[in-house]
Formats: structure tokens, C-alpha cells, sequence
């Protein structure tokens, strides 16, 4: 192979407990840990060691996001990658408009494989790498567990409801990432300093030339309803009784 | 009778006598301290607990505070009498105020700390003590023992995060001292003389606690460092380059770092090669992620640092916390290990270090030292694990003669002999021997003058 392009997006820190802004307008990020998207981490960390075993020559890391999607990028460089795309836009990109933006980098890179996080934390759609397969033309592996290349073909294990299924694709292609397929590497302070002096270059969204569809509306965010405390019933019949209390039977 | 009555005051529910229950309550976590009590009551209530002190002072009989039991010198454990009731603060943990514009809350004693911290988090708001037992130590214990942890070196000791408290005295009556204020010079500041002082002048019931603004911009990362002095040097530099925003700065050996690889479950080692020292370092720094790479570069180029891993998520930094915190549990997993918290002025723990280690070697020369802590404060756990080669009796042979070593290195450096764990009954004697008469009759003299029935947690401290 001779590239690969991994996306990494940037999200509110998988441990952080998010909160919905007052006015209900969106999610407070203000002063909140910001983290690359954990499958993402997962994706590069993989893209990385296929390189590292010689399958792949170069790796490229991609993100569609405002301008502070920089520090992400940096760390993807720090981890190994060889160079990044920031794709800046101002406003949230939806996923089908996320995915035809990749088609439009990818026509300009010819990357023998995408591979992305099988979701993003922040709004959990796991549409963009099936609708970018489907764009492109080219098959999708989803919710990999397990690569291994041979040639122009990719055996992936992927962990579906009822266990772990094994398929085999032509390359080029899109393969997800699930949370089993690795443990990302620390970071070296070192490599933090030498991914300064690696190639990011910058596009603003409307240069792709990507029509939005806007099919997404975003109306208004609230917190999930507080779990309710439990209550012990001793048998039966009281068990009942509180269900028909409730109107629930 | 009094039995009877003590369980009349808190009724069926707040009292156990079941010794297949009261077994944990009974032994001190390490094992090294087990008790006796004819009951533990559990009072729910602060009238309840003067009650039941009032009850008890009527009959001299003496009452062992107890929190989550994660005390490390015995002093939650009753004697072998048989006859000292043991007082459980577990179901006092009601918060009953948080105030986020005052910057504090009122706690009962019973409240678990990682508790207080979530309720902080709440209003978004830092409670700043923060130690590894913060699972089921309690707040009460905290002021107690006046605990420290690991965010000292910005955010002080128990003893800073209080405001106020609530205490039964040994009389049976309430000191009402709840109050939020910063500033407050009016007669002799009492609530001090309760914090640090494990149970022996009166059982704190609550706690007006200080709250911080949430730290922003925490980043995590472990440094690979080549002695402790360097350690010291480095934190030293990196107080002054960042303004004094470094939040904990713990000293970890290579072999304590081994020891928790070799027996902890899911951990991962930081770096490809070993290191001999390695510090875990959490500041806020202005200036986002890149300011701290770069505040930690500069030490590495000037030779402070070896090398460097900077936790890119709070996972990540939570796995490196977690290796920090597993200290304990692995080394429980290597033999019998000598425990020593012990602290020295910051600037000579490179120097304590490397005089303790050779003094022990001279004791034993197979002794495995074991040192970390939260050296940006000065404290240092130098503990020692038992040689490979050697038998747990043979190893109990020398445990005298090594820590008298340890000890008088700490006292040659101006150290002190208890950092954060207290004195409890595992050093009073040491006390005794450490302290001048001046300093030890002023403190029997506190004692007198609160607890003259010697009723509060006797045979401890003093
Ligand atoms: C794994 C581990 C790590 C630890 N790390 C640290 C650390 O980093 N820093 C540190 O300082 N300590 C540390 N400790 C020690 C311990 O957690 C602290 O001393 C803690 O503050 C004790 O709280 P507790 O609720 O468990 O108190 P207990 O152990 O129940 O009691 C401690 C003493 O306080 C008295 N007491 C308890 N509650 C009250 C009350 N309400 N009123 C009056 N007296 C009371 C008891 O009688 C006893 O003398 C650690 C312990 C463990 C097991």
C-alpha cells in the first residue's frame, strides 16, 4: 500500500461529564477537556502499525473541524503520522456532508485505505464511513476487530451482535474501527516536538466544494431525565400494586 | 446496662455486635492491629452521637471513633479489653449545604471523600484532598488525621480545606463551629486543635469544607528522571516557570513501578526502556496543551528530564494515576514491607534518599527499598520490602534496627517522623522520643483540658 488516510475528530474527553449549556443551544465545551475521538485514536493507531510492519508507506491524518482541531492533528503526528489535513469549518459538519468532504481528499490522495472510528462519541451517528463506502464505490468493513492484509485484499474480523464475523475485501476501501482492535500508544514528549516540523495544511471547507444538504436540524439539547430512585418491594402482589400506582399496568 | 442503653439511643438498625460483622471493623487495614468491642454503634444523627458520648462519660467508658478504617497506624481500632465501644460516623453522611458563590459545603463526618469531591464537581467546584483510599476514607477520618495526599504541594493539607467544624465534646455537649468564614480572629481558633488529633479530644460530626475553582486545562504527564535530586530540581524549575500551577508532582521508583507491572491487572509500563525514577506530574497551565509541552521540553533539553509521556486523554492520565495509586497494592503482593512516612524539607529529599537507602543497607543488605510519595511536599513513603532470600521472621528480626535507621536520617535532616498518616498507636512511642518535654506536657495539657476522663480514643497519640 502506499497511503493511508485516518480521520480524527475532535470531541469533548470520553470521561468528561457532559453537560447541556443552559439556554439549551448545545453542549458546553467552555474550559472542557477536548480529546480525539477514542475509535480514532484506535484507527491511526492501527494505520501506524501497518506502516510500521512495512505494508504501507505513508500515513495521513484528516479532521473536519474549527481550527482548534490543530492540537488533534498534532498529537495524530506526535503518535507517527507522516503529515495532516485540517479541512477547517466554522459551523457542524453532518455526517453525509462529512463524508463527501473525505470523498473529495480522497480524489485528490488515491489512498489505497480510509480507516475511521466506527463512531464519534460526540453524537454517535455511525453513518460517516458506510456513507463514504458507499460514495466512493468501494467496499466498507465496518466494526473491525482484526486486520491482516494480503496483496490487494483485507481480511477483517468484525464484532457484529452475535460474536465476531470474519469478511475479505478488495482494496481500496473503508474500514471502521472498534474499540478491541488495539490499545493506542503514549504519547513521547520527543515526538510531540519533532510533529511540529511535520507538513499540516490547511483547507476551509468551502474550497472542497461540497453542497451541504442541511438534512440534519439541530432543534434543541437537554439532559436525559435523572434516573428515578428504586424502590424495594417485598412480594408479588406489592409489586403490582406500584405498577398500577404508577399507571404502568 | 449501659450496653442497653447505648443501643436504646440509636435503635435496632444503628447498632451490631455480630462478630462475623464487626470483623473488618476490627482489623486494621494492613492487618497489623486487631481490637475488641462488646458494640460498634451507628448513630445517624449528631444529637445521637452526644447522647451516646454522654451516656458513656457517665460511666468512664471509653469510645474509638471510627471512619472508613483506611487509617494506616491503628488508630480506628479499639484494644483488646473488650471494653471500648467503637463509634461508626458511616451513617452521618448527609451534605447539608453547598453554597458555589461562598466556595465551600457542610459535610457530615460520615461522607465519603470521593463523595465530597463529586458533590464539588456538581456545582462546579474542586474539593481539593485527594488521596488513593478516597473510595472509603471519610471526611471526618481526613480531618482526623489531618490527611494529606497528593494535592498538597498547591492546595495544602486536610487542615486547609476546613472552615469550620461541628464536634461532641467528651462531655456529651456540641460545639456548634460550622461557619465559612476566610477571615476570623475572634478568641483562639478551637477547631484547629481537633484537626490532626485521630479521635483523642472530641468526634467531629461535620465540616464546613473549602472549595477551589475547578482547575482548567489539567494536563497530565510522567517524567523519566535520573535521582530524586533531579527530581527536585526539576520541580523546582517547573514551580517557577508555571507560576506555582502544579497540582501533584509524586516520585516513583523504578522498583516500586516494577513491582506494581509485575501484580496489578491492566496496567501498562510508560515507556519501552526503564528509567531509574519517574515523577507523575498534574498542573493547569496557561497556554493549553502546547504550553505545557513546551514548559516540559525546556526542562528536557537542559538535561532535567530523560524522557517524557504527556497523557493525550483523561483516560490516559487516569491509567497514569492508577499506577501511582497501586503502589500499595503491589508491594502487599511482594512480602512484608516496613512502612515509613516520613517528610523532609524538599529541597534535601535527593540527599535523605541515597543517606536512608545506605543506612538501611548497613541494617540489611538485601533490603528492598521502596520509595515514593508526594515528594513536591516533602513526603517521602520509604518503605522497605522483605528480601527474597529471607523468611517473614527472619525479616521481623531486623524491623527495629531498620526503621531506627530510617528514623534517625529523618531526624538528621530535619524530617519528621509522621507526615500524613499520624501517629495513632503505632508511634507513640516514637513521639514520645522525638518531641521535648516543653512541646509533649503542652500537649497533655490540651488533653487534660478537653477529655480529662480520658474517654476519647485512649492510648492513642499520647
Ligand atoms: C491505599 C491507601 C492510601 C492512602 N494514602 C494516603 C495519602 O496519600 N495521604 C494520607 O494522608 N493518608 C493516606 N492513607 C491513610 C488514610 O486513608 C487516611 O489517614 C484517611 O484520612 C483516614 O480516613 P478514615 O475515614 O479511613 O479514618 P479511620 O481510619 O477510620 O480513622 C483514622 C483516625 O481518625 C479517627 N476518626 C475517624 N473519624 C473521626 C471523627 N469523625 N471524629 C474524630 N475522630 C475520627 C479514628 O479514631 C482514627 O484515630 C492511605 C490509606 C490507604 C489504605
Amino acid at each position: 500500500m502506499e497511503k493511508i488516510l485516518v480521520g480524527l475528530k475532535r470531541v469533548v474527553d470520553y470521561n468528561v461529564r457532559v453537560r447541556v449549556k443552559s439556554d439549551g443551544s448545545g453542549v458546553d465545551t467552555d474550559g472542557v477537556k477536548m480529546s480525539i475521538n477514542p475509535f480514532d485514536e484506535i484507527a491511526l493507531e492501527e494505520a501506524l502499525r501497518i506502516r510500521e510492519r512495512g505494508e504501507a508507506k505513508e500515513v495521513i491524518v484528516v479532521s473536519i473541524g474549527t481550527s482548534e482541531a490543530q492540537q488533534q492533528l498534532r498529537t495524530g503526528l506526535a503518535m507517527g503520522a507522516d503529515r495532516a489535513i485540517l479541512v477547517e469549518s466554522t459551523t457542524a459538519v453532518d455526517p453525509l456532508t462529512s463524508a463527501k468532504m473525505f470523498l473529495k481528499l480522497i480524489e485528490k490522495e488515491n489512498p489505497d485505505l480510509v480507516i475511521l472510528g466506527k463512531q464519534a462519541i460526540d453524537n454517535d451517528n455511525i453513518q460517516t464511513g458506510q456513507m463514504l463506502a458507499a460514495l466512493w464505490g468501494r467496499p466498507q468493513a465496518t466494526f473491525a476487530s482484526e486486520l491482516v492484509f494480503d496483496g490487494n485484499r483485507a481480511k477483517v474480523t468484525r464484532e457484529v451482535d452475535i460474536g465476531l464475523e470474519t469478511i475479505e475485501i478488495d482494496l481500496p476501501a473503508v474500514i471502521t474501527a472498534d474499540l478491541r482492535l488495539n490499545e493506542p500508544r503514549y504519547v513521547k514528549l520527543p515526538d510531540i516536538m519533532k510533529a511540529k516540523k511535520k507538513p499540516l495544511e490547511q483547507i476551509s471547507a468551502a474550497d472542497l466544494a461540497v453542497a451541504t444538504v442541511n438534512a440534519l436540524v439541530e432543534s434543541a439539547y437537554e439532559p436525559p431525565q435523572q434516573r428515578q430512585k428504586g424502590i424495594m418491594v417485598s412480594d408479588v402482589p406489592e409489586l403490582v400494586a406500584a405498577l398500577k400506582d404508577k399507571g404502568l399496568v | 446496662m449501659l450496653i442497653e442503653k447505648l443501643k436504646s439511643i440509636v435503635g435496632v438498625e444503628g447498632w451490631v455486635d455480630e462478630p462475623a460483622v464487626l470483623e473488618s471493623h476490627l482489623t486494621e487495614w494492613r492487618g497489623a492491629y486487631r481490637g475488641k468491642t462488646p458494640l460498634m454503634v451507628v448513630p445517624r444523627t449528631t444529637s445521637e452521637v452526644s447522647e451516646l458520648v454522654r451516656a458513656c462519660a457517665a460511666e468512664r467508658t471509653a469510645i474509638v471513633p471510627q471512619g472508613g478504617n483506611t487509617g494506616l497506624c491503628g488508630g480506628a481500632i479499639p484494644d483488646s479489653s473488650n471494653t471500648q465501644i467503637l463509634l461508626s460516623l458511616a451513617r452521618l453522611n448527609r451534605i447539608r449545604s453547598v453554597s458555589p458563590d461562598d466556595y465551600s459545603l457542610v459535610a457530615e463526618a460520615g461522607c465519603v471523600l470521593a463523595d465530597v469531591q463529586s458533590q464539588a464537581r456538581e456545582i462546579n467546584r474542586l474539593f481539593a484532598l485527594s488521596l488513593a483510599a478516597e473510595g472509603s476514607c471519610q471526611i471526618g477520618g481526613n480531618i482526623s488525621t489531618n490527611a494529606g495526599g497528593t494535592n498538597v504541594l498547591r492546595f495544602g493539607t486536610a487542615r486547609e480545606q476546613v472552615l469550620g467544624l461541628e464536634v461532641v465534646l467528651a462531655d456529651g455537649s456540641i460545639w456548634d463551629g460550622i461557619r465559612s468564614l476566610r477571615k476570623d480572629t475572634a478568641g483562639y481558633d478551637l477547631k484547629q486543635l481537633f484537626i490532626g488529633a485521630e479521635g483523642t479530644l472530641g468526634i467531629i460530626t461535620a465540616a464546613s469544607l473549602r472549595l477551589f475553582p475547578l482547575p482548567r486545562d489539567l494536563h497530565t504527564a510522567i517524567i523519566a528522571v535520573a535521582s530524586p535530586g533531579d527530581a527536585v530540581a526539576l520541580l523546582s524549575d517547573l514551580r517557577s516557570q508555571l507560576s506555582d500551577q502544579i497540582q501533584a508532582f509524586e516520585l516513583i521508583s523504578d522498583r516500586a513501578l516494577r513491582f506494581v507491572m509485575r501484580h496489578i491487572a491492566g496496567v501498562r509500563a510508560p515507556f519501552a526502556e526503564n528509567h531509574p525514577w519517574y515523577v507523575l506530574i498534574e498542573g493547569s497551565v496557561p497556554g493549553g496543551q502546547k504550553g505545557f509541552d513546551t514548559v516540559l521540553m525546556n526542562t528536557m533539553d537542559r538535561g532535567l528530564a530523560l524522557n517524557a509521556i504527556v497523557a493525550g486523554s483523561l483516560r490516559e492520565a487516569d491509567e497514569f494515576w492508577r499506577l501511582r495509586h497501586s503502589i500499595s497494592e503491589a508491594q502487599k503482593s511482594e512480602g512484608a514491607s516496613l512502612k515509613h512516612d516520613v517528610s523532609v524539607p524538599v529541597g534535601r529529599i535527593g540527599d535523605f534518599i541515597r543517606s536512608a537507602e545506605s543506612a538501611v543497607q548497613k541494617v540489611l543488605a538485601d533490603a528492598r527499598v521502596v520509595a515514593f510519595g508526594h515528594v513536591g511536599d516533602g513526603n517521602v513513603h520509604f518503605n522497605i520490602s522483605q528480601p527474597k532470600s529471607q523468611s517473614l521472621e527472619q525479616f521481623g528480626g531486623y524491623a527495629a534496627a531498620l526503621s531506627d535507621a530510617v528514623y534517625s536520617v529523618t531526624l538528621a535532616f530535619n524530617g519528621s517522623i509522621s507526615a500524613e498518616h499520624g501517629i495513632g498507636k503505632a508511634k507513640r512511642e516514637l513521639l514520645r522520643k522525638v518531641r521535648g518535654e516543653t512541646e509533649l506536657s503542652l500537649m497533655r495539657a490540651v488533653k487534660q483540658a478537653l477529655d480529662p476522663a480520658n474517654i476519647m480514643n485512649p492510648g492513642k497519640v499520647l
